[in-house]
């Protein structure tokens, strides 16, 4: 297989288990919030906000991934 | 105050062009594989306006994200103007009473929970790095327009301007040797401490730069989800026509459903930024000892 190919293929694998790393952080992260408003729903407002942050640090780093694989197939 | 530091934040991240990417984008009528009509869509292109500048290596041209970058910023100083305007007796009404629940919420949790007493004097950068982001991020989705944090100067403009922000924080308080010396916690074994010393510097700048590139990526990627989804019509289209048609409502949804989460993707990464920014120099003006 040439570079280019390898390229290719390897953005695609790449992505695919940069994914799964992020759904399942952001999937735990998401229980942990439904379990704790379940819990106090009172504080339903601060358990919000701090999911809210906590998913897009997650998110930030799965980006950086992203980036990686547009390198990957975008450079020569 | 806080127009001069939007301004001072605008000034300070110039966004240079770099020639090879446009040697090889050039604007043609749209045809051309899907990958190359998306990063003309997406990426960066010199504008025909007039003024330009050569600098040793770098060719410094009015750009799409340039000129929207100093449209956003006007357009902030705009907002925060009439908003000013319209206090009557202290009490704003409309557009004021908005921009001053995001303002005291700056204040109060943001910087205030995260810097401490002395919170106060960062506000008007904090609240400049609101604004801006925000409004870029929604002016972007209008039609025919660019979001300028989508370019990774701009993001490394703000990025600087936030390390800055960041040093200033703990060498006005401590001094220099101090702000530097201050960032090895105390209480480690001897022998750790040439280790940490290189683990410091470095997260000293990855820091910024894991900002820059969270709000880039952001928004880069929002808006090649939205680019590519309606580039399924054309696509579809050209393999036959009846497809062309009964993608055209479904490739519409779906943008718009992403047009919708780029809105408050803005507002989520407008928040972080800022809050990040705070909690750094929170680390900085009130180190662990």
């Amino acid at each position: 297989m040439d570079s280019k190919a390898l390229a290719y293929f390897a953005a695609g694998i790449g992505a695919g288990l940069t994914i799964i790393g992020g759904a399942a952080g952001i999937g735990r992260l998401a229980a942990a919030a439904m379990e704790g408003i379940a819990r106090q729903p009172n504080a339903a407002a601060d358990i919000r906000g701090a999911m809210i942050v906590a998913a897009g640090l997650i998110e930030g780093i799965s980006f950086v991934s992203l980036i990686v694989g547009l390198l990957l197939v975008l450079l020569k | 105050m806080i127009s001069a530091l939007v301004l001072a934040v605008a000034l300070s991240s110039p966004a240079p062009s770099p020639p090879a990417a446009h040697a090889e984008e050039q604007h043609d009528s749209g045809h051309g594989s899907p990958a190359e009509i998306l990063m003309h869509h997406v990426l960066d292109r010199p504008l025909g306006l007039p003024g330009h500048a050569d600098y040793g290596g770098l060719h410094f041209e009015p750009t799409r994200h340039l000129l929207f970058f100093v449209i956003v910023s006007g357009l902030v100083l705009l907002v925060v103007r009439l908003a000013l305007r319209s206090y009557r007796a202290g009490v704003p009404a409309g557009l004021g009473s908005a921009v001053e629940g995001l303002v005291l919420f700056i204040r109060d949790d943001i910087a205030e929970q995260n810097i401490g007493h002395d919170g106060r004097k960062f506000v008007p950068l904090l609240c400049s790095f609101f604004f801006f982001i925000l409004i870029a991020a929604l002016f972007g989705l209008l039609p025919f327009s660019a979001t300028s944090t989508g370019n990774i100067s701009v993001t490394m403009g703000l990025a600087v301007v936030s390390f800055a922000a960041m040093q200033y924080a703990g060498i006005s308080k401590y001094g220099v040797v101090h702000h530097f010396t201050g960032m090895i916690p105390p209480g480690l074994p001897k022998w750790l401490v040439p280790i940490m010393i290189p683990v410091e510097i470095v997260g000293l700048f990855t820091k910024p730069m894991a900002l820059m590139i969270r709000l880039f990526a952001n928004m880069l990627a929002g808006h090649m989800v939205i680019t590519v989804l309606l580039m399924l019509i054309p696509i579809m289209a050209a393999i036959h026509l009846a497809f062309g048609v009964v993608t055209i409502p479904i490739s519409l949804g779906l943008a718009l459903f992403v047009m919708l989460l780029e809105v408050l993707v803005a507002f989520i990464q407008a928040y972080i930024f800022t809050l990040l920014s705070a909690i750094f120099i929170g680390m900085f003006a009130h180190p662990a000892h």
